[in-house]
């Protein structure tokens, strides 16, 4: 395993550019994803990493190698890719066995190493199948054993589990970290599912039209979002457009007059997270703010509840509140206040 | 007069209804009842217009010729076979025939693999143009194609004066009434038919499965033998059985740029049939081109097929 680093990469397909400038450094061992919607360039990245693109500007260096001029067969990435692309004319085996035929590793060697990695995805003893005989989450196993077994530089998965169904991949993506942690896997991974990323990371990179917007760890994203792109990409949130009247005073468009921490006088937007606000059938002191409003629509999600609150004709408002015994819950229609910190907003500037 | 006609078919067996004789009988009933209404129409043409004459035609190929009187007289020989096998008029025009079949085969797949991998992993908006300008030459009917031929490569024709007045070559080289121009002429006929069959398959194939090949370290050439070729075999089956029983059969192309001297199978037959008459020898020789083209047909299949289980 190996550092990777990525510098100033660009590329550009005539005017549209893919990328823009991206750099960043895996550390040996790190589990980096990479996160955003699609056509963000995150996959994009990725494939220059992997060398089946070629970047338009920048290096990609990989432990003390630049290998931004070498082919994808010269550079040692084990890529695992979302359709797995096993090979399916070959058995388990032989699939597992392709890499480390290429790079001349002696028979008894590789019976050997094979076997190995089977074994570390779980599927010892299914060699002699052939991939249209296995299940979905037992080819993404096999496709996952086969860029190991080559034992690379860099991990690179591109929306490995994006195939598998919900409950699967809950399964795997434990099990892929675990491996990970276990073999001091450098990683990164492609994924525009954030929960996805969330649950898998060592570190994010958020991306979007071909820039990273920040890079963090999952509460550096959530609590302290550079930009409104971030905040609400991870996680969900709530954006009331307005202005900053004076540092700490927020006016709505709907005009409904806010404390808000900081902020610099001009058009903003004032983003707050569903279950930062309380909601009470009675006023709510001791808060910087609380505001009257009434209850539009209800959505019940088992463990939480979704309560969407007119605030004015232009502010509408979700809150999200645990689903308690005693808890209070609301219909649609009923008169209720909401409150929140000051410091429990955020204000982004346009 | 046309090329494009296939000869003899290979014949398949009908889909079986595996899964239909397990279910309830009623709905197995109705399930092969509408098979067979969609299978009749078909069958029953392929029985009266292709099956029936070849049965016919098998029959005459027995029958004895009486050449003083041109007439036919019924009989149960094999003379004819004989006498074919016995000519070398006749042995030469069938191995022409082969050698020509096999290298225009072998000439397509060459030149047809690189286009149709450009074709099928083309992400062009103009691909659909770029087939229709493969299938192209298929609206030319083989004759006006092979009168153009003429015109290219007589001794005073386009390429030879072109190359002359370029000082390229001081003599015109002879390419019309040879092998070389009924080669190149069937292999201009026949490529679209390999490019078409290669390009389906390979469309088939997840381009990932190529890039799985070379991120796990194989270059372009290992990742074709252990990867692509494997997975197109279908294709390249496909398309070289249509190309060589295509060229096997071929008929207004070697008439036409071959010359009188030049014989291949399909012209030697016509030949028997209407300027000698000899019915029962034309019938002989038609059989004896089937069967040399399905054995070599099915050998090629076997080898491919071998080749790729190892």
């Amino acid at each position: 395993m190996a550092r990777l680093d990525i510098q100033n990469l660009v590329k550009r397909y005539g005017d549209f550019h893919a990328v823009k400038d991206v750099s960043l450094s895996v550390a040996d061992g790190e589990f980096v994803v990479l996160l955003g919607p699609s056509g963000c360039g995150k996959t994009t990245t990725l494939r220059m990493v992997a060398g089946f693109i070629e970047p338009t500007a920048g290096q990609v260096r990989l432990g003390d190698g630049d290998v931004t001029l070498l082919p994808p067969w010269r550079r040692n990435t084990g890529m695992v890719f979302q359709s797995y692309a096993l090979f399916p004319h070959l058995t388990v085996a032989q699939n597992v066995a392709f890499g480390l035929e290429m790079r001349k590793v002696p028979k008894a060697d590789m019976e050997k190493r094979v076997e190995e990695a089977l074994a570390l995805v779980r599927l010892s003893g299914y060699g002699a199948r052939l991939p249209r005989q296995l299940s979905g989450g037992q080819q993404q196993r096999v496709a996952l054993a086969r860029a190991l077994a080559i034992r690379p530089d860099v991990l690179l998965l591109d929306e490995p589990l994006s195939n598998l169904d919900a409950k699967l991949r809950q399964e795997v993506r434990v099990e892929i970290r675990e491996l990970q942690r276990q073999l001091g896997l450098t990683t990164v991974m492609v994924t525009h599912d954030q929960e996805e990323a969330l649950t898998m990371a060592d570190r994010l990179v958020v991306m979007n039209e071909g820039t990273v917007h920040q890079v963090g760890s999952q509460r550096d994203l959530y609590e302290r979002p550079a930009d409104r792109f971030v905040a609400g990409f991870v996680g969900r949130t709530t954006f009331l457009a307005g202005t900053v009247e004076s540092a700490g005073r927020f006016r709505t468009e709907g005009g409904l007059g806010l404390a808000v921490a900081g902020g610099t006088p001009g058009k903003a937007a004032l983003s707050l997270r569903p279950e930062r606000i309380e909601i009470a059938p009675a006023p709510l002191p001791g808060l910087d703010n609380d505001l009257p409003g009434t209850v539009e629509f209800v959505s019940y999600l088992g463990a939480q509840i979704d309560i969407h609150v007119r605030l004015s004709p232009a502010d509408r408002l979700v809150v999200q509140v645990a689903n308690r015994a005693d808890g209070f819950s609301p219909e649609v229609g009923q008169q209720v206040h909401v409150g929140w910190r000051a410091s429990a907003g955020q204000v982004f500037g346009e | 007069m046309s090329d494009t006609a296939l000869g003899p078919a290979p014949s398949l067996p009908p889909p079986s209804d595996g899964g239909g004789a397990r279910r309830a009988e009623g709905v197995g009933r109705s399930k092969a009842l509408t098979a067979t209404t969609l299978l009749a129409p078909a069958t029953i043409f392929v029985a009266a217009g292709l099956l029936a004459p070849l049965a016919i035609l098998f029959r005459y190929s027995l029958n004895e010729f009486v050449a003083r009187t041109k007439t036919m007289v019924e009989a149960l020989t094999i003379q004819n076979y004989i006498t074919f096998f016995t000519d070398p008029y006749y042995t030469a025009a069938l191995g022409t025939t082969i050698r020509v079949a096999v290298t225009v085969t072998v000439a397509c797949l060459i030149v047809g693999f690189p286009l149709a991998y450009v074709v099928a992993r083309t992400q062009s908006r103009f691909k659909h143009l770029l087939i229709i300008a493969i299938v192209l030459p298929l609206f030319v009917g083989n004759s006006v194609r092979a009168a153009g031929w003429m015109v290219v490569f007589g001794n005073k024709g386009f390429f030879n004066t072109t190359m002359m007045s370029l000082g390229l070559i001081d003599r015109p080289i002879e390419i019309m009434f040879t092998e070389k121009a009924v080669i190149i002429g069937i292999i201009a006929v026949n490529l679209p038919f390999m490019v078409l069959s290669l390009q389906s398959v390979i469309e088939s194939i997840d381009r990932a499965v190529e890039e799985a090949a070379f991120s796990l370290g194989a270059p372009p050439l290992t990742m074709f033998r252990r990867v692509l070729w494997p997975l197109a075999l279908p294709g390249v089956l496909a398309g070289t059985i249509l190309t060589f029983i295509l060229a096997m059969n071929a008929y207004a192309t070697p008439f036409l740029l071959g010359g009188p001297l030049f014989k291949m199978m399909a012209p030697v037959i016509y030949n028997e049939f209407t300027q000698k008459t000899n019915w029962p020898f034309g019938a002989a020789i038609a059989f004896i081109l089937m069967a040399v083209t399905l054995s070599l047909t099915l050998a090629a299949n076997v080898l491919l097929h071998r080749r790729a289980a190892r």
